[in-house]
């Protein structure tokens, strides 16, 4: 058995990153909070073409991801985006790149049992 | 070598090695079912034959029984081999989810041996041109550690 996909505490985190950013317009949001230093909900409405209600769901759903943080200041609450928001995403390829990597290894090994002729090997 | 190749909304692992053997060699060592369970990974009902369904078994995930269904794509002696590589569950979102991904094993001689070029390819990530644009730094972070990490091995 091989432990391919497994699942650890790290898969929690990929699958609600991946989960938060699959919904087009709730990318599209956290591309905007990512452009910008600092916004507002207000900001993130004007021009978006859906609800401030909708936004802030959107929102949300991104700071549960831990995609984005929210900053209130008085009235407003300022959005920017978690600089390693983005991690589990990387963490999950790397499972599958050491995978790889570990089984080329073995069959340089198997390769060699083979071959063992070959005056390179 | 491994570097990862970032194509439209999907990213590819790519290891690239030269192994001091002649084609044939390597390329039984890919195609044999038995010699495939020495290195890879155990495949089920395997033959190297274009259409051909099999399967690994590894590790369930939350709903999904650790089945990874497979067919073969390609079968180009001495050249190329690619199966399909399918797992994951419906029920899953996000990591564990449906899975739908090719392996492409991609042979060519050279002096010192035989080049080997195993590219992994359809894993979906949230990008497009625009996400790039706007989450460069985020991205490009996310490349490198990639291919750092990747490249340790």
């Amino acid at each position: 058995m091989t432990n391919v996909m497994g699942m650890n505490t790290e898969t929690t985190d990929i699958s609600v990153v991946m989960r938060a950013l699959a919904d087009p317009t709730r990318r599209a949001v956290f591309e905007r909070v990512a452009g910008a230093r600092e916004i507002t909900v207000a900001e993130l409405t004007r021009g978006s073409g859906v609800t401030q209600g909708a936004i802030s769901q959107h929102l949300k759903s991104l700071k549960q991801a831990g995609l984005v943080i929210e900053r209130p200041e008085g009235r407003n609450v300022y959005y920017r985006a978690q600089p390693d928001g983005l991690e589990p995403l990387a963490d999950w390829m790397n499972h599958y790149a050491a995978f790889w990597r570990e089984r080329l290894d073995k069959l340089r090994a198997v390769l060699k049992d083979m071959d063992p002729e070959d005056p390179n090997a | 070598m491994t570097t990862l190749a970032v194509k439209a909304d999907t990213t590819s692992i790519v290891i690239d090695e030269v192994f001091p053997h002649r084609a044939e060699v390597l390329w039984k060592a890919i195609t044999n079912g038995d010699l495939m369970g020495r290195w890879m990974m155990k495949p089920n009902g395997f033959e190297p034959v274009v259409g051909n369904r099999f399967t690994f078994q590894t590790t369930p995930a939350g709903k999904w029984d650790g089945t990874i269904r497979c067919e073969v794509l390609e079968v180009a002696p001495l050249e190329r081999f690619a199966f399909a590589w399918r797992g994951g569950d419906e029920a899953n979102i996000g990591y564990g989810s449906k899975l739908d991904t090719v392996v492409t094993f991609t042979l060519r001689k050279v002096q010192t041996g035989t080049r080997l070029r195993m590219e992994h390819s359809g894993f979906v990530l949230p990008k497009n041109d625009t996400a790039y644009t706007n989450m460069g730094k985020g991205w490009i972070k996310c490349v490198e550690t990639l291919g750092t990490v990747a490249g340790e091995g």
